[in-house]
């Protein structure tokens, strides 16, 4: 399989001190390939080589089969492209002007466009939708609006492939999807490669085809985001000690309350969500079920309950599960029940409510709910 | 074509017409306007070479000539500099001599005149032109060699600083050992004038200058890359080593050739890049490096002009005229563009 | 390859700039006009070193100043000789609407009477010293035609200046002499402030003379003067020590070499200049700024203090003196009163050397400093 982009045995550093061993990177036409990790990891060490703003300590990157290294400036200018995080300053640059310097590498000594070039300009902004900011300064655009117009200009050169170091860092939401879905649809259109660095995990696990974590001397994972966005990984990965990582959503838990639980919290199918949280902010240690597993509330409550009683998934609740949920009802005080609907599988939580009255279980509705 | 990208073009072209014919004017004012009064009659004699007054004609060809044509060349040149320095160090107050060139040009010159002419020994006007180059150009060197250990160009400025406070250091330190006729020449040289120029200096001014701004107009598409920055410029193809080195050079060689053949002659280069930048309403170093031009031409002989007629016979120094008036524009444009955010 | 033109560019410009800065070299003494003619005769200098002048069967002058130009003066109505030097620059008698820019040698112009000669000055009006050239100024028969550093061209072509008299100050801008010359004004220096002794200064009359025609009346004033000196070193030497200064803006002393001709009169006048420094004659400055320790040890001793109110301004009396420096009131001279000022204008007053030498001999032998009044320098108290 002829690789459009291939590192070998590239070592990266500063002033010849390796930093990271043995990047292999094999990416294919076409494809986006995320590096995460934890800050000062290396990730823009790893991309500035790439783009040749530092020199390699060993080993290089190949473009279709060329050497980086071996090309000279104005070649490479033609193969590669970058969009970078910084903040520009520019004066009196209207954003057509930006992207045309994006033509550079083709226009002749006085940087004086043609037809072509012209035509290539338009595309390229009407592509990420910004050919309506032509005229405006650019310094006088959003943050979002000017990532688009810096991505025009990269788009405009024409490249093999697109190098960004966090694109979406300063962004909010709406201009950080609007930018990953223009990545998205220029790469799979324009068959552009792009490599990125994101530390927006959620978007990252959604946007990429390959993901390399980068983290210590050695790049220890390196595949698809279905092997890479494991909990255990994120977390190793990371090193995170407080909070949680849900890896099927790619979203985050805050800490989860220590000591003695005070709440049962009766829940399921979502409902429970809300309070975990609530319950959570006030640092009230819970426990929560009987939920069943895979439920939404029990993926959560697994970061933040003291304990969760969970039956198997799509089964009635069991009694050695309702034995369990009771005798932790009499450790609790206080009892939520969040449940409005009983089904099948979760019918016996009703019994279980009546239990915690019974017991004399402080019972309060769900909160926040109106009656 | 666009209707917003016509507009744009008349805009530059009204510009620029209109620049080249104040130009135009100031020439024909600088012409007529002297210590002694010629018919416009004897004057267009004159101009044609038919004149009748040897003495006038003299006056005319000898003197106000080789002056303004200095005037127009030595303008263009700081403000060209001054552009490429504002555009490299991305700074709005970066002038032509930020890298330390008139301190080290005023060293030479200050050796030149206790060394040598203080002993009363004749030299001619040349050698204090070459003195002045050459400690232009070593101070830059010795910048440039700084500036080759650390990849920064803000390490640029921080030596260009540094090396002109050495260079005034060692000045002072030559005055010490100078007579008082050595410092008040020394003081005088500093304010600049365009007062001693002959049409020698001219034929080499020409020269240098016009070679130079060629080359600066030829980089007008690296600049203009590196108008976005450093990391951008290199990646769509700029040799950001070489280019470096070359707007440094160009740049100096500019500032050093004013200060050799006028002595340090301040604000032109700070203020025009700015003045013209606003009125063409764009960057581009295509438009702005003529306009430029133009622009410094227009400024130094406009406040030439009222340097040598202001206070007829007394001269003033060019400087403080094209402080007075340049100080001010850069104020007014600095609080427009904050007001305008 | 960018980077080799460049250097090869900026090789050729300081190459190309050499060339244009090699036009002037220093003249070689020369004798003689070189078209044969002997002088009839040469002008007797009695301490004159810096010039000579030879002179020839048709009236003709010439001017040979040390180490500078040669000057031929024809008089009115006779033809220049053919044939001469292309070094020598004629000069047409009379001259008229000359350019003066060496203040030193407007008092000895004026003694002679020959302010009419002069048309432009290269000094304001209200900073002449002199009366006269001060009033010829303010009628508007001589005219400012800008400092030597920057001359008003226009005005001094369109007047017919036939010669610019110009102080050794003009070699420190060669392009106003460059401009000069390409305007075909002749330039004369004149270096009267080489000559180390008093009166060869004062002999430099005797050029100006030649040039204005007025050569008795020069040589008349110059005996005066001598006379005058004479009888000042009649006396046999005081022995008194002299200590002559200024103290500058900075708190510095500034002292006057030995080899200066003010420390001469000094000596002439029978006094010892204090500032005693064999070896130093040929210094190119004639002050030195000296450093409080070692002016302080040397100027104590002195038995009489001369302020030099030249350039720092006059002072009105010894506590002045003491406020510019408080050392000083440990100074011999100030404790025994024999402190003095000279007058502002000493240095244009030229002329006067002669005088002022037979002063500074009375300023040394009185007994009476109070009492004395002299023009030149006056007792502070």
């Amino acid at each position: 399989m002829a690789y459009l982009f291939e590192t070998k045995q590239m070592t990266v550093g500063y002033n010849g001190v390796p930093l990271i061993r043995d990047v292999e990177i094999r990416l294919e036409k076409g494809h986006i390939l995320t590096l995460i990790g934890p800050n000062g990891a290396g990730k823009s060490t790893i991309l500035k080589s790439i783009a040749k703003y530092l020199k390699t300590v060993y080993g290089t990157a190949y473009i279709s089969g060329e050497s980086v290294a071996e090309m000279n400036n104005r070649h490479l200018a033609r193969q590669m492209a970058v969009v970078l995080t910084q903040k520009m300053k520019t004066e009196l640059m209207t954003c057509r002007e930006i992207v045309e310097t994006g033509r550079y590498p083709y226009t002749g000594r006085l940087g004086i466009l043609s037809p072509e070039d012209h035509r290539q300009v338009r595309e390229a902004m009407e592509q990420v939708r910004v050919w309506e900011l032509r005229h405006r300064d650019f310094m006088h655009i959003s943050d979002g609006q000017r990532q688009r117009v810096m991505l025009a200009r990269a788009i405009c050169q024409q490249p093999q492939i697109i190098v960004l170091d966090e694109p979406s860092s300063f962004l909010d939401i709406r201009y950080k999807l609007e930018l990953l879905d223009a990545l998205r649809d220029m790469a799979r259109e324009k068959g552009i490669s792009v490599i990125m660095s994101l530390h927006e995990l959620d978007l990252a696990q959604r946007v990429s085809d390959e993901v390399m974590c980068v983290k210590g001397e050695y790049i220890t994972h390196y595949g698809t985001p279905d092997t890479i966005f494991k909990k255990k990984l994120i977390h190793q990965l990371y090193g995170l000690t407080e909070g949680g990582y849900n890896p099927y959503f790619g979203s985050l838990e805050m800490r989860r309350p220590t000591g003695e639980p005070k709440v049962f919290v009766i829940a399921g199918g979502g409902t429970g969500l809300e309070v975990y949280r609530s319950l959570q902010r006030s640092q009230t240690p819970f426990i929560t079920g009987i939920l069943h597993e895979n439920d939404i509330d029990c993926q959560v409550a697994r970061d933040l309950a003291s304990t969760v009683i969970a039956e198997r998934a799509f089964c009635r609740i069991s009694d050695a599960s309702y034995q369990q949920a009771e005798e932790a009802l009499r450790r609790c005080p206080e009892v939520i029940n969040c449940l409005t609907e009983y089904g099948e599988i979760n019918g016996r939580n009703r019994d279980l409510l009546e239990a915690a009255s019974v017991m004399g279980c402080q019972v309060r509705p769900f909160l926040g709910e109106k009656k | 074509m666009e209707t917003e990208i016509k507009k744009q073009c008349a805009r530059r072209v009204a510009v620029l017409v209109i620049l080249a014919a104040a130009l135009l004017a100031l020439v024909a004012a600088n012409i007529n306007l002297g210590s002694v009064r010629i018919s416009l009659g004897e004057m267009m004699r004159i101009l044609t070479g038919r004149a009748t007054d040897a003495t006038a004609a003299d006056i005319v060809w000898k003197i106000r000539m080789p002056r303004l044509v200095a005037a127009v060349l030595l303008g263009g040149a700081l403000s060209l500099s001054g552009f490429l320095l504002q555009t490299f160090f991305n700074n709005p107050i970066a002038g032509p001599y930020v890298l330390g060139v008139s301190s080290g040009a005023k060293l030479t010159v200050a050796l030149l005149m206790v060394a040598v002419m203080s002993r009363g020994r004749a030299l001619g006007a040349g050698w204090m032109i070459v003195a002045a180059f050459v400690g232009a150009m070593l101070s830059i060197g010795f910048v440039l060699l700084i500036s080759t250990r650390v990849n920064r160009a803000s390490m640029l400025i921080v030596s260009g600083v540094m090396v002109g406070y050495i260079c005034s250091a060692i000045t002072d330190f030559v005055v010490t050992f100078a007579d008082d006729a050595s410092i008040v020449n020394l003081h005088n040289w500093s304010r600049g004038s365009f007062s001693g120029i002959s049409w020698n200096d001219i034929r080499v001014m020409t020269w240098v200058v016009l070679v130079t701004s060629v080359l600066v107009f030829l980089l007008s598409k690296p600049i203009g890359a590196y108008q976005m920055g450093e990391s951008y410029a290199q990646n769509i193809g700029v040799n950001i080593g070489m280019f470096r080195v070359a707007l440094v050079l160009l740049s100096s060689i500019l500032s050093a050739c004013v200060t050799a053949f006028a002595g340090p002659v301040s604000f032109v280069g700070i203020a025009v890049p700015h003045i013209v930048k606003t009125l063409l309403k764009t960057a581009k170093p295509l438009w702005v490096i003529p306009v430029c031009f133009l622009g410094g031409a227009i400024f130094c002989l406009g406040c030439d002009l009222i340097a040598r007629t202001a206070f007829s016979p007394l001269e003033l120094s060019i400087s403080s005229v094209t402080a007075v008036f340049g100080a001010p524009v850069v104020i007014g444009i600095m609080m427009k563009k904050r007001r305008g955010r | 390859m960018k980077r080799t033109r460049f250097w090869a560019l900026l090789l050729a410009l300081a190459f190309l700039t050499a060339l244009t800065g090699c036009g002037q070299t220093a003249p070689v003494a020369k004798t003689g006009l070189g078209n044969g003619t002997e002088p009839v005769s040469h002008m007797e200098l009695r301490f004159a070193q810096q010039f000579s002048v030879d002179k020839y069967a048709d009236g003709c002058r010439l001017i040979t100043v040390r180490d500078d130009g040669r000057y031929l003066v024809v008089p009115e109505g006779v033809t220049v000789p053919e044939g001469i030097s292309s070094d020598i620059v004629v000069l047409r008698q009379p001259l008229q609407n000359v350019y003066l820019v060496a203040a030193a040698a407007m008092s000895l112009i004026d003694s002679l009477g020959a302010l009419d000669g002069i048309g432009l000055s290269g000094t304001q009006a209200d900073k002449w010293y002199n009366e006269n050239a001060r009033r010829a100024m303010e009628e508007g028969r001589i005219r400012f035609a800008g400092k030597y550093s920057e001359p008003d061209y226009e005005m001094i072509l369109s007047a017919g200046c036939p010669l610019a008299i110009e102080s050794t100050m003009i070699y420190h801008k060669p392009e106003v002499r460059e401009k000069l010359k390409s305007l075909g004004i002749p330039m004369f220096v004149e270096h009267s402030g080489r000559e180390t002794s008093p009166l060869g200064r004062t002999e430099w009359i005797k050029v100006y003379g030649v040039l204005f025609d007025k050569e008795e009346e020069a040589q008349r004033l110059f005996d005066q003067q001598e006379a005058k000196m004479e009888e000042a070193e009649k006396d046999e030497p005081t022995g008194k020590t002299v200590a002559f200064f200024y103290i500058s803006s900075s708190g510095s002393a500034v002292v006057r070499k030995s080899g200066d001709y003010v420390a001469k009169m000094v000596q002439l006048a029978g006094g010892t200049y204090i500032f005693s420094d064999p070896g130093e004659e040929d210094s190119s400055t004639s002050t030195m700024t000296m450093n409080m320790e070692t002016f302080y040890q040397t100027a104590k001793d002195a038995d009489y203090i001369i302020y030099n109110s030249t350039v720092a301004g006059e002072l009105h009396s010894v506590a002045e003196l003491v406020a510019r420096n408080p050392l000083l009131a440990e100074c011999k001279a100030v404790k025994e009163g024999n402190v003095w000022c000279s007058d502002q204008n000493i240095y244009q007053e030229t002329m006067q050397l002669g005088s002022m030498v037979l002063e500074l001999h009375a300023l040394l032998t009185t007994e009476d400093p109070g009492g004395t009044q002299l023009r030149y320098f006056y007792h502070l108290n």
